[in-house]
Order: structure tokens, then C-alpha cells, then sequence
């Protein structure tokens, strides 16, 4: 069992309902801290989360990263105390 | 397909009416493809190094045969013309009804030549058309003149919609602007300076015709198709309630604003760091652009209770600021206030003017006096009096913007053309280079964005034919990371992502800026396309709505061809201005200083500046040592034409 922080900005914020939160996965995977994540907020978060089609992580609009700033796929291994930060990929305007 | 071409030469008053012929289409699309076609075909016959302020230039306004069709993310309309800031091609797209509504008269192009002998605005009402005497308007900003046309244009056949420029366009500053329905600016590249320079103050359209389309029952299937796609995504609605403010907090996480001058990549500050602003006072929303299912647009209206500044502004309503407006004001000019951020961006429309280029120029200066490189007397000679040039200090920015509207006074005359040729003039003015802190690309200013860890965009900034430029080629795939897009567009492999290598970084570019050229010519908004490029595709799924709208029915693959052909006009343009290799660069700060915060830190772009360059020219198939074109290039993309006009002029590799 491990411990992964999620910090949450903008629309996921608003999904949340809160900027941060904590989860305790028993497989140290990207895509368990996803299913928790969906668990916890319900379907609006899991529609913004995981694309239906491919059942990965929802590229569209979105950037998941690293403490390094570096974007996570659903393979990815997560250590205890890592943070994955949930943001919207949008630029320029 | 065929459209019409509306031929105003301001010095005769003279106007005709051409059809453009489907064949135009068929090689040049629509939209900002037309527009350079015919800026170009007008540059065989006048004097392509003329002065872009004198009657030889050309003003080009289009609107593409998407606009207005239901296809549903957002019209843009296009200037084009030679840039009197950088002399070299210019083009602006820009919202709004004004483009709308001229697809509802007899036009959806105009060519504005010569030059009027008293202030004139065009008037357009189906398919009559007048020049007006423009006396009254002249000296007005771009709110009281839309407001008059308004009025004195009445409702019939339609409410008047109006593009139009302020006392900054009519002084001819550079930077200057053009502004659609007082509301919605075509920026960059000093369209403002050009319709002053011809004493033409606005254009104003009526109309209540139709449009045809030639499978409307295939675009009404697109239409919903598309917009059943848009509602499936969650993604949309945080994209509907922030528009392109949602990167603001995404920008803050990664490190990729543009704080005081680029000297950081945060910004500094309390409620300005994050988005929470956008819900407690944003007070209302609208559509954006007429068709557009997603209506990012917001108002605000300052009620005095927000902040202490804001107390200055109460009643003050307009747009609420987009990114860069925000990126210009809290991350350039270190504004910190909600406040003053939105009067920024309501007086940079109001007075018809770049806030990008402003911001680089005017956080130019303050980053002199914060390192003491000028003195207080230095100062007092740009501006005439007193100006502390501090940090956020809303009240001397704001003087910094009337200086060069209203060219008050030394500082105004000298930045009227943006930070580029501002720096180059006030180093030879104190004999002193000051070059090292003036940020730009391909001598525009810089977008207020940080550029240093992401190579695509700033070869983006190095190449693009307006000039420092991130909109020619968004660099979506590089800094989304997003691997499954580079996979799509590059038979499997993964670079185009990868941060760390300079691999398929200038073949993004490339490939990229041809899909835009594609947008870009439809007319329709860019911003949709964020939310899934792979899926929203211009070759393919928009190539679709295309071939409904026009009966064009084209490959992507054709399609693609048809991008780049557009592209390669852009660049024979500044070739034959003189462009070269040397010019497709971006300024020392990028290049040599590196980044020293944010997710990135130690990033400069002289890591991978030339092998992301040589491998750009490599995928155009122009030469690396010049950076022109070369014959072949051309004819694959069916410019020889083309090819034999730079052949002549020896601008051909």
C-alpha cells in the first residue's frame, strides 16, 4: 500500500471540489490511483479522466504530470509519496 | 464555388466587384489562402520593398467559406498586408459578427489599395457599396466609433457591424491594430497602421442575403457530428467556463509565464497566480463568435468591491481577459491586481493596439531601470516628465500605452513599431546595446509566454512568416507531451513529445503549420482544435465540412498539399522582401540565458535552436544554408509560378 497525492487545478478543481487530496493504492500504478480517483468523484471526473475509447488516460484538453513535469500514461509506476498534478491542457489565446 | 471580390482604390474612389473563380479555391482554399493570393498577385505589379505605410500597400480582409455555415467552433475573419512594425508579411485573424456579417452581403473579400485624400470609412450594405466621409469619427477610439456607425447606420437591412481602428491606427503607429465590433481585435503585425496610413477609418457592413452552401444536408450531419463530439468531452466544459484562462494555472504549475520581461516564468501575487478569479468575477457569459458550440467568451463589470484598485474602475465592463492579455499584464508588466489586469485588456482594445508588443516594449524599459542601466533623467527624456517605470504600476502603464497612441513624446515615437526596433533605436540612441534584454523572434515581439523548454515553440517564434509566433504552428504535441499525437502524425515513434531531444521538433513545426494554414483559410476559430487535434483533424474531419460547404471533396493527403502550398506563399513573400536564414532567429535571452525556475530550470534555446532549424528546412525541402526555397519545393507544392517570380529576383536557392 502506498501513499500518492494528487493536487487538482481548474475544471478538476471544480470535479473534486477540493485542490488536493490523498490516496492509498495497493498497486503502485498510475492506473490505480485513476480508478480511485474516479471512485472517489464519480463520473464527471472519470468522463474528464479516462478517454472511453482506449480506456487510457484522456489526452484531450488535459496534462497530467510528474514532480519532474513530465506527463504520466496509465502504465506508469508511482513510488509512496509521489504527487501527480491534474491540470488543463490549454495554451496561448 | 465562386465569391466576390470587393477592389476599393482609396486615392481614384474608385470601386469594382471581381468574381473569384472556383479554380481559386481549388489552389488557395479560402480565407487567409485567398488573402495571401491576392496580396501577392498585387505585389507582381507594385513595389514589394515599398513603404508599408505608403499608398502601394495593400489591406486584404476575408473571410473563409466555413464562416457562418454552422460548422461550429467559432468564425475568424483575416487582414492581410505588408506589417509597417515589421516589414514583412502581416496577417491577423479576429471574431466577432463583423466576418458574419460580410458573408451576408454581395462580398467576402475586400482589397483596399491607394490612399484616400480626407478620412473615409467604406460602407457596404448588400451589394451597394460607399465611400463616407469620416470627419466625425476621426479621433475617436474603436468603442465610439462602433458606437456612431451603430447609430448613423440603423437596423435595416441589418444592425451595422464594424471593423475599425483608433487614434492609434490613425497615427500610424506600428503596433497598431484593427478592431471588429469594438470587441474583438486582429492583433499583431500593425493592420491599424496600414488602414490609418490610407485614411481609412473604418468598414462597415449591412446585410441580410444568404449563404450558399453545396451539400447543406452533409454540413447539417457535420454540424451535429461535431457537436455531439464536443458535448461527449468533460474536458469542454472547463474550456467553456475559463476559455484559454484555464492555462493560467497550468502555466503557473509547469513554469511557462513570462514575468517581468522573462526574467522569470511565474507570476508573483496572490488571487493573479491561480484561475479562482474567473468564477467570483466573471459576471456573465456569451457567445464568443457567431456559430461557436463551445462560447469560451465571458464580461465582467467592476463593482469597486474586489479590490482596493479596482475602485478605479468601477462600472468598467468588457471582455474578460484572454491568457495572453493576462500573460502581458500580470507576467510582463507584473500587474498583480484582477482590476487592473481586465482595464488593461479594455484599453488595449479600446485603443486599437498589440498588448504583446506593448508589454514587451514597456517591460523592456522597466527591466533598464530596475538594472539601473538608465537613470531617472533618461526617463524624464522619453516621457517628458516624470515616470517611475515600476513594476505594476498601472498608472504609468497606462501612460506608456497613451504615449505611443497618442505618440506624446519621445518613449512614444521610438516603441511605436514594438520591442524589437524600439531596443535597436534606443541602443543607438544612448550608444549603448541594450539588445540582451529585448525578447522577440524573427524581429516581432515575443508572445508573453516562456519559450526556453520547448523547442517546437521556439522555432515557432524563429519561423513564422508574421514574426515571433506561436499560432502559425501551436506546438500541441511538444507541450502536452502528448506521445499518442506524435505517434499519429509520425508512423509510431514518439519524439515529437519528448521534451529532452530535438528530434521531430522542426517536422512538428512543419506539419503543423500547415493544418493551421488550413484552419486558418476554412475560418474557423483554432482554439476547438486544443481539445483533440487527432480527432478534429483539418485534412480529414474538417476536410469533410469543407467539401460540404465549397463541393470541394479533396483527400487529406491533397489537403495537406494544399496547407503547405499556403505556407510557401508566406515565405516566398519574405524572401523576396530579403528574408533569409540569419533572420529565422530568436533574441539572446531565449538563446543564451537560461531559465531559473519552474518544472524546466537550465533550459535555453541554444541547446537545440540549429538542429531543430536545419531539420524544419529539411521536411519544407529548402536549403539549409539560406533558408530559401529551392525549385523543387515549389513545384511540389504546384508554386513553379511562384518559383520563376524568386528565380528573377534571385530569391531562390
Amino acid at each position: 500500500m502506498i501513499t500518492v497525492h494528487a493536487n487538482f487545478h481548474s475544471h478538476f478543481k471544480e470535479l473534486a471540489s477540493t485542490g488536493e487530496a490523498s490516496f492509498q493504492i495497493e498497486t503502485p500504478t498510475v492506473e490505480a490511483l485513476a480508478e480511485s480517483i474516479c471512485e472517489a468523484y464519480g463520473p464527471k471526473m472519470e468522463a474528464m479522466l479516462i478517454d472511453p475509447d482506449t480506456h487510457e488516460l484522456n489526452e484531450r484538453g488535459t496534462m497530467f504530470v510528474d514532480a519532474k513535469g513530465m506527463r504520466i500514461s496509465m502504465g506508469d509506476q508511482l513510488s509512496d509519496g509521489d504527487t501527480i498534478t491534474f491540470l488543463v491542457g490549454i495554451a496561448g489565446g | 464555388m465562386e465569391s466576390r471580390l470587393l477592389r476599393v482604390d482609396l486615392t481614384t474612389g474608385k470601386m469594382r466587384s471581381e468574381v473569384i473563380p472556383h479554380s481559386v479555391f481549388e489552389r488557395w482554399i479560402g480565407g487567409s489562402g485567398i488573402n495571401n493570393w491576392i496580396m501577392w498577385e498585387h505585389f507582381l505589379t507594385h513595389d514589394i520593398n515599398c513603404d508599408p505605410r505608403g499608398p502601394d500597400n495593400i489591406f486584404v480582409f476575408g473571410v473563409g467559406p466555413l464562416a457562418g455555415t454552422g460548422a461550429g467552433s467559432g468564425i475568424k475573419g483575416r487582414i492581410t498586408f505588408k506589417s509597417p512594425c515589421y516589414n514583412m508579411f502581416g496577417d491577423s485573424a479576429g471574431g466577432g459578427k463583423f466576418p458574419y456579417m460580410l458573408r451576408f452581403t454581395a462580398f467576402e473579400y475586400i482589397a483596399i489599395t491607394g490612399k484616400s485624400p480626407k478620412p473615409v470609412y467604406l460602407h457596404i450594405c448588400n451589394d451597394e457599396v460607399s465611400l463616407v466621409d469620416a470627419s466625425h469619427l476621426w479621433g475617436r477610439d474603436t468603442l465610439e466609433t462602433h458606437t456612431m456607425l451603430r447609430e448613423e447606420l440603423g437596423t435595416y437591412p441589418s444592425h451595422a457591424h464594424t471593423l475599425s481602428i483608433s487614434q492609434a491606427g490613425e497615427n500610424q503607429v506600428g503596433i497598431a491594430s484593427v478592431v471588429s465590433d469594438a470587441l474583438r481585435i486582429h492583433a499583431r503585425c500593425g493592420g491599424g497602421a496600414v488602414m490609418g496610413s490610407k485614411n481609412l477609418k473604418a468598414i462597415a457592413v449591412q446585410g441580410n442575403g444568404g449563404l450558399k452552401i453545396q451539400m447543406p444536408e452533409e454540413m447539417l450531419a457535420w454540424s451535429d457530428d461535431f457537436r455531439q463530439k464536443i458535448d461527449e468531452n468533460e474536458a469542454v466544459y472547463g474550456f467553456k467556463r475559463r476559455g484559454t484562462l484555464g492555462a493560467v494555472e497550468m502555466y503557473q504549475h509547469i513554469g511557462s509565464h513570462f514575468w517581468r520581461n522573462n526574467q522569470g516564468n511565474m507570476f508573483r501575487g496572490g488571487e493573479i497566480t491561480s484561475d479562482n478569479w474567473v468564477k467570483k468575477y466573471h459576471k456573465y457569459s456569451e457567445v464568443c463568435s457567431s456559430d461557436c458550440f463551445i462560447a469560451c467568451d465571458a464580461k465582467y463589470k467592476i463593482d469597486g468591491t474586489e479590490s482596493e484598485a479596482a475602485k478605479k474602475y468601477i462600472g468598467e465592463t468588457f471582455r474578460r481577459p484572454e491568457y495572453l492579455t493576462t500573460g502581458s499584464a500580470a507576467g510582463a508588466l507584473d500587474v498583480r491586481d484582477w482590476s487592473e489586469v481586465a482595464h488593461w485588456g479594455k484599453i488595449t482594445n479600446d485603443y486599437g493596439i498589440d498588448n504583446q508588443d506593448l508589454s514587451c516594449a514597456i517591460s523592456f524599459l522597466m527591466e533598464l531601470k530596475q538594472r539601473d542601466l538608465i537613470s531617472d533623467s533618461d526617463v524624464a527624456e522619453l516621457f517628458d516628465r516624470e515616470q517611475s517605470l515600476r513594476w505594476g504600476n498601472m498608472d504609468d502603464i497606462e501612460f506608456c500605452v497613451e504615449s505611443i497612441v497618442f505618440q506624446k513624446n519621445l518613449f512614444g515615437k521610438i516603441f511605436g513599431d514594438g520591442p524589437y526596433l524600439g531596443a535597436i533605436r534606443y541602443s543607438e540612441l544612448k550608444g549603448q546595446n541594450f539588445m540582451k534584454y529585448a525578447t522577440y523572434g524573427k524581429g516581432g515581439a515575443s508572445f508573453t509566454e516562456e519559450m526556453r523548454p520547448f523547442p517546437t515553440w521556439m522555432n515557432n517564434m524563429a519561423v513564422a512568416s508574421r514574426g515571433a509566433d506561436h499560432l502559425k504552428g501551436i506546438g500541441l504535441i511538444e507541450k502536452f507531451q502528448r506521445k499518442d499525437l506524435s505517434k499519429i502524425y509520425f508512423d509510431g515513434r514518439t519524439e515529437a513529445a519528448d521534451l529532452s531531444v530535438p528530434t521531430l521538433k522542426g517536422a512538428s513545426t512543419a506539419l503543423i503549420e500547415n493544418q493551421v494554414a488550413l484552419l486558418n483559410s476554412y475560418g474557423v476559430c483554432l482554439f476547438h482544435w486544443m481539445l483533440d487535434p487527432a480527432g478534429y483533424t483539418p485534412q480529414d474531419y474538417y476536410g469533410k465540412a469543407y467539401a460540404a460547404a465549397t463541393g470541394i471533396d479533396r483527400t487529406p493527403d491533397e489537403l495537406m498539399l494544399d496547407g503547405a502550398r499556403i505556407c510557401n506563399l508566406e515565405k516566398a513573400f519574405n524572401s523576396r522582401i530579403g528574408m533569409r536564414r540569419e533572420h529565422d532567429t530568436v533574441c539572446e535571452r531565449w538563446m543564451w540565458e537560461p531559465t531559473d525556475e519552474g518544472m524546466y530550470p537550465g533550459s535555453v534555446a541554444a541547446e537545440m535552436f540549429n538542429p531543430v532549424l536545419d531539420e524544419y528546412y529539411e521536411w519544407r525541402g529548402w536549403d539549409k544554408d539560406s533558408g530559401l526555397q529551392t525549385r523543387k519545393s515549389l513545384e511540389d507544392v504546384g508554386l513553379g509560378d511562384v518559383a520563376d517570380v524568386l528565380e528573377n529576383e534571385g530569391s531562390l536557392a
